[in-house]
């Protein structure tokens, strides 16, 4: 079947199989920046905004996705133009391997997105779905809280 | 060589053969379909289970999302959950913040994790009302209905659905009554983590007039046994004081009258003291003193 997604704002389609998964598709079609770890759900590594809600794309039957905007940790900023979230991850530590990042910073964003002056209650809950096995959590919500309050000073994008 | 042969052919048969994805344009149009292919198809809410968990005799998805079924409207008669409603959204509403406490809406944004609360439906969980489920037993305490739709609409109590399993039939949404707004709900799992599945889960809803207690709902569940109220726990609560002597009395009597099914994950022993110590957490929450 075929479906029809705007991922990182670029209208896309795609053939897919009626079970297949969109972390699959998004791979296969060079969207390499959403890592795939556990495939049930529970590490978050895979997460992609969805019309701007954070969800797990191992988990995501791509036909569902017919018709919605994807949003990958690449559509939210790059090398070139990163947002304030990927700066403040860099500056606070809050990255080591790096394979828990991309779905880490797609969670904080759409945090921020709602909610531009979270607590640390709420950035960990909002963050609750991201296993990280390097930083221990505590710099990764440093870099959300960070990276909330550059924005609302207006100092980053 | 041989190997990746064996692990297509293993992941191929746990998967199933899914041949048709199938976007119901209306309830009419979804329960059609089903009634052409039963039982090799199945209704899609969020699809996370459909996933995890694959029956191989299922080839047709019919998904729901195109149906109308995400909405929550509040009523004089109560509260209405479109199925296809997610936990996020069910967490957010204003109407069910204030609703018997808000117990729903502060749980239904804590269970399972934050990118799984966007997609899991309230449908959904109750269609496949797996024996870790922590909303349906929630749902039944707060004396839930649901609206299905089979050809016709019809309501039935959530206890009831669950009991009777309807297979082909889809839950259109889910009605909380209108006289549990001061009520107050209650909901305590034992878990080592938020996310961790529970290992014995208590829900209660409680009205009291400050000194005594009017109405109560009190449903166990936990793995391996399915949600299912507890009148006579109900009755030694109702008509009698909000006091620490009534909740011992519950409390004492419990572990004989909750059944805890097998010594599956934690012993049935193990199980019976958690019961115990449920009520007396529904003691502190009522009474705001803690034993």
């Amino acid at each position: 079947m075929t479906i029809s997604i705007t991922v990182n704002v670029v209208e896309r389609s795609f053939d897919v199989q009626p079970d297949e998964v969109l972390l699959d598709v998004l791979r296969r079609e060079g969207y390499l920046e959403v890592k795939g770890s556990c495939h049930s759900g529970d590490c978050g590594a895979c997460t992609v905004l969805l019309d701007g809600r954070p969800v797990a794309s191992c988990l995501t039957l791509a036909a569902k996705a017919d018709g919605h905007a994807v949003t990958t940790v690449r559509g939210i900023g790059d090398q070139a133009h990163p947002h304030a979230l990927q700066d403040a991850f860099l500056k606070n530590g809050a990255v080591q391997c790096g394979y828990c990042a991309p779905g880490a910073i797609t969670s904080a964003k759409a945090l921020l997105d709602e909610n531009p002056d979270p607590t640390e209650e709420e950035v960990r809950l909002a963050m609750d779905s991201n296993y990280c096995r390097c930083t221990g959590y505590e710099q990764q919500v440093e870099a959300v809280l960070y990276a909330a309050a550059q924005l609302r000073k207006g100092d980053a994008k | 060589m041989i190997r990746v042969t064996i692990g297509v052919v293993c992941k191929e048969a746990l998967m199933g053969r899914i041949t048709e994805y199938y976007h119901a344009t209306s309830l009419e149009d979804a329960f059609a379909k089903a009634q052409q292919l039963r039982p090799a198809a199945a209704y899609v809410g969020g699809g996370v289970e459909l996933i995890l968990r694959r029956n191989p005799e299922i080839t047709t998805l019919i998904d729901l999302s195109r149906c109308g079924l995400d909405y929550i409207t509040a009523s004089g008669e109560g509260i209405e959950i479109g199925s296809q409603t997610t936990l996020t959204t069910i967490s957010r509403s204003a109407d069910i913040r204030k609703y018997a406490g808000g117990s729903l809406a502060w749980w239904a944004g804590r269970i399972a994790q934050n990118n799984l609360r966007d997609m899991i439906t309230v449908g959904g969980v109750i269609g496949r009302n797996q024996p870790w489920n922590d909303v349906v037993p929630h749902l039944i305490a707060l004396g839930a209905q649901v609206r299905l739709f089979d050809g016709a609409e019809r309501i039935m109590p959530l206890a009831g659905y669950i009991e009777a399993k309807q297979p082909g039939v889809i839950i259109k949404g889910v009605l909380l009554p209108a006289g549990n707004a001061g009520s107050s709900g209650f909901l305590w799992r034992f878990t080592r983590t938020l996310q961790d599945i529970s290992t014995l889960h208590f829900s209660a809803l409680v009205s009291s007039d400050g000194k005594f207690m009017t109405a109560a709902n009190l449903v166990f569940a936990g793995r391996p046994g399915h949600a299912a109220l507890y009148p006579r726990l109900s009755e030694g609560l109702v008509g009698k004081s909000l006091s620490h002597e009534t909740f011992a009395r519950v409390a004492e009597m419990a572990p004989d009258v909750v059944e805890v099914g097998t010594d599956l994950r934690a012993t049935g022993e193990f199980r019976r003291e958690l019961v115990r110590a449920a009520i007396a957490n529904l003691e502190e929450h009522m009474t705001g003193v803690a034993q």
